[in-house]
C-alpha cells in the first residue's frame, strides 16, 4: 500500500509539473514520466498486458512523435500564444466541473465490485489473449480491415502525384 | 456473414485490379461483387436467425433488409461514378476499395449483435469516409471538409466508447443479450453508471446520423465532399448508423423509455426545426441537400422516439424513399454542374425546357422528399406519422407537421427554378446511359413503392 501512495503522489506531483512549467518540450518530458507512473500502477493492478502497452505506445511511441512535432513546430517560450484571462477562466471552471463529477463518481463506487473480483488475473497477458482469440475472434479478426483501409488511405493521401509534375 | 467475407475480399481485389491498372475491369467487378454479396444477403432470408461467433453478429430480418437497402444504393451510386471519378483522382481503383470496405463496416453496423462489432463497424465505415472526402488533395475545401469530419468523427467516437465503457462496468458484458438480460433483472436497481452510458452512447450515434445539436460537421462536410461521396454518405451511413441506433434501443433499451424518451424528443424537434429552416436559407442547392438530410434524421428518429413492433418497417421504408430521391437528386446535380459550372438553384433555370426528362425525374425526387402522396416517401412519412399519433406524442406531431409544411416550400424552388425561370443558353445535355438506368430504376421505385407500399412494409 505505501508503494501505491507513493507512486501516487509521484503521479499527480508530475501532472502539476506538466501543467505548470513553461517550456513545452519540458512539458512533454514531465508528461512522459507520469504515464511511467502510470506503468507502475498497472503493474501494481495486476494488468500486465495494459502496463507492457501503456510504456512502449504510450511512452515509447507517441509521447516520441509529441516530442518531434513540437520540435518541428518550433514551439517554444516566445512564439506560443497567450491565452485570455476569459479563456483561462472557462478552462478553470470546466476542470473543477470534471474534478467534482469524478468526486461523486468515486464516492458511490464499490471496492468489492462483484464485475472485477472473479477475474483478478484477467490482465495477463496469457488471459487475455484466450479471451481475445476465443470470444472476440471475429473482431479481431475484422479489426485487420480497418487498419488496411487506414493504411490504404494513408498512402493515397501521403504519395505524390507523379504524372501531374 | 457471406456479404461481409465477400465485400472484405472484393475490396482487396479491386485494389490488386488497380495495381495491375486492369481500369476497365473496375467497375464490373465491383457490381459483380456487389450483386454477389446482395445474393448472400438475400439466401440468408428465410433461415433462423442465431447469434453467430460467440454472439458476435445477428442476422436477422431487421440486420439483412437493413444490409440489402445499403448495398442496393452502394450499387446505384458506383454506377454513377463511372466517369466521375477519373475526372477528380488518378486513383480510380482505391475509390471503389475505400467505398467497399466502408459498406463492409456499414453492413457489421446493421448486423452487430456485441458492441465490439459495433464499434469496429462504425470505424471501418467512417475511417473510409475520413479520406473519400479528402480525396481531391489539392482542394482546400474538400480537405478542410475532410479535417472537420475526421476530428468531428474521432471526438463522438470518444464519446460512443465512452458510453460502451460505462455500460459494461454496469453489466459486466458486451453482449445485447447479456444488456437485455441485466435491464430485465433489474427493473428498480439500474446503475447510475448504466444511464451515463445511454447517453453517452445516444451522444456517439447522433454524431453519426447527424442529428442536431451534433450536426455541425454535415453542412461542411457535405459540401466540400465530391458529389457522389455526399450523396454515399447521406444514404448508406445514414441507413446503416439508424440501423444500429434502432438495434439497441430496440433490443436492448426498451424497457428504459422513460428515460431517454425526454432526451430523444427534444434531439428530435431541434434536428427538425434546425434541419429544415436553415435549409430554407440555402441558396446551393447541394447544401440544402445537406441541411434537408438533417432534417430526414429528425424524421426517422420519430420511428425510435415511438418504438414498437412497426419501428423496424417504418424507418426501412423511410431510409428507403429518401436514399433513392437522394441518390437521384445527387446525380442530376452532377449532371448539371458539368454543364453549368455551378451548384446554385439558378443552374437548375430553364432544365424543363432544354431537359424535359430530366426535370421530370427531378421533380419525382423532390415530391419524394417532400412527401407529397403517390411518391415512397410519403408513405415514409405517414408511417413515422402514425407511429407518433399511436404514442399520443401530439405536441411532436403539431411541430412535424409544420415542418414538413416548410420541407414542400424549399423542395419546390428547384421545381419552380426547372419549370418556371428561363435561361439564356439552351443547350441539351447528353445524359449517360448509366445516369439514365439509375434514375430510371430510381424513379420507378419511388412511384412504385408509393402506390403499392405492401410489399416493402411487410418485409420487416
Amino acid at each position: 500500500m505505501s508503494i501505491f501512495y507513493f507512486v501516487a503522489f509521484l503521479s499527480i506531483f508530475f501532472a502539476l509539473m506538466t501543467i505548470f512549467t513553461k517550456n513545452p518540450v519540458h512539458s512533454v518530458l514531465y508528461l512522459v514520466i507520469t504515464f511511467f507512473t502510470f506503468t507502475v500502477h498497472y503493474i501494481l493492478l495486476n494488468a500486465q498486458f495494459l502496463a507492457v502497452v501503456n510504456f512502449i505506445v504510450y511512452m515509447g511511441a507517441i509521447m516520441v512523435l509529441f516530442l518531434f512535432v513540437l520540435m518541428l513546430l518550433n514551439l517554444n517560450k516566445d512564439t506560443e500564444p497567450m491565452k485570455s484571462t476569459i479563456v483561462k477562466i472557462m478552462g478553470t471552471v470546466a476542470g473543477m466541473c470534471l474534478l467534482v463529477t469524478f468526486l461523486g463518481a468515486f464516492r458511490v463506487i464499490e471496492v468489492n465490485n462483484e464485475a472485477i473480483t472473479p477475474h483478478a488475473n484477467i490482465g495477463l497477458v496469457k488471459n487475455l489473449g484466450q479471451v481475445l482469440f476465443k470470444d472476440f475472434l471475429l473482431p479481431f479478426e475484422l479489426s485487420s480491415i480497418l487498419l488496411l483501409t487506414a493504411m490504404v488511405g494513408a498512402v493515397l493521401l501521403a504519395k505524390k502525384d507523379t504524372n501531374k509534375a | 456473414m457471406g456479404a461481409i467475407i465477400t465485400l472484405s475480399l472484393l475490396a482487396i481485389l479491386v485494389l490488386y485490379l488497380g495495381l495491375y491498372n486492369a481500369k476497365g475491369a473496375l467497375l464490373p467487378v465491383t457490381i459483380a461483387g456487389l450483386l454477389l454479396a446482395l445474393g448472400f444477403e438475400i439466401s440468408l432470408w428465410n433461415t433462423d436467425a442465431t447469434p453467430l461467433y460467440n454472439g458476435m453478429v445477428l442476422f436477422d430480418h431487421l440486420a439483412l433488409s437493413f444490409s440489402s437497402l445499403c448495398i442496393i444504393v452502394t450499387i446505384l451510386i458506383v454506377l454513377l461514378s463511372k466517369e466521375y471519378f477519373k475526372a477528380i483522382s488518378d486513383n480510380v481503383a482505391e475509390y471503389y476499395s475505400l467505398i467497399l470496405f466502408s459498406v463492409t463496416g456499414a453492413l457489421l453496423v446493421c448486423s452487430y449483435h456485441n458492441f465490439a462489432m459495433l464499434f469496429i463497424g462504425i470505424e471501418i465505415m467512417s475511417v473510409a469516409l475520413y479520406i473519400l472526402v479528402g480525396i481531391r488533395k489539392r482542394d482546400l475545401v474538400s480537405n478542410e471538409a475532410s479535417l472537420k469530419y475526421f476530428i468531428m468523427g474521432a471526438f463522438s467516437t470518444g464519446f460512443l466508447l465512452f458510453g460502451i465503457t460505462l455500460m459494461y462496468g454496469a453489466t459486466v458484458t458486451f453482449d445485447l443479450e447479456g444488456l437485455k438480460q441485466y435491464v430485465i433483472a433489474n427493473p428498480q436497481g439500474i446503475s447510475p453508471l448504466f444511464y451515463a452510458g445511454i447517453l453517452l452512447i445516444l451522444v456517439g450515434l447522433c454524431f453519426k446520423i447527424g442529428a442536431a445539436p451534433f450536426h455541425f460537421w454535415t453542412p461542411d462536410v457535405y459540401e466540400g465532399a465530391p458529389i457522389l461521396i455526399t450523396s454515399y454518405m447521406s444514404t448508406v451511413v445514414k441507413v446503416a448508423s439508424f440501423a444500429g441506433f434502432l438495434r439497441l434501443f430496440s433490443t436492448v433499451l426498451v424497457p428504459l423509455n422513460d428515460f431517454w424518451t425526454p432526451v430523444l424528443l427534444t434531439i428530435c424537434i431541434i434536428t427538425l426545426f434546425v434541419g429544415n429552416i436553415s435549409a430554407l436559407m440555402q441558396s446551393s442547392f447541394k447544401r440544402m441537400l445537406a441541411y434537408s438530410s438533417i432534417a430526414h434524421a429528425g424524421y426517422m428518429l420519430f420511428a425510435i422516439v415511438s418504438l414498437g413492433a412497426d419501428s423496424a418497417s417504418g424507418i426501412f421504408t423511410y431510409a428507403t424513399a429518401y436514399s433513392l430521391a437522394s441518390v437521384t437528386a445527387f446525380g442530376i446535380l452532377i449532371i448539371v454542374k458539368r454543364k453549368v459550372g455551378s451548384e446554385q438553384f439558378e443552374s437548375f433555370n430553364g432544365l424543363a425546357k432544354t431537359n424535359p426528362l430530366l426535370a421530370l425525374l427531378l421533380t419525382i425526387a423532390m415530391l419524394s422528399l417532400a412527401g407529397i402522396p403517390l411518391t415512397a416517401g410519403f408513405i415514409g412519412k405517414f408511417m413515422m406519422f402514425n407511429a407518433v399519433m399511436q404514442d399520443y406524442h401530439i405536441i411532436l406531431l403539431v411541430l412535424a407537421a409544420i415542418n414538413a409544411v416548410v420541407g414542400v416550400f424549399y423542395y419546390l424552388r428547384v421545381v419552380v427554378n426547372m419549370y418556371f425561370r428561363t435561361q439564356e443558353e439552351n443547350s441539351k445535355v447528353l445524359i449517360p446511359l448509366n445516369y439514365q438506368l439509375v434514375f430510371f430504376i430510381a424513379a420507378a421505385l419511388t412511384l412504385l413503392i408509393g402506390v403499392y407500399p405492401d410489399f416493402l412494409i411487410q418485409l420487416n
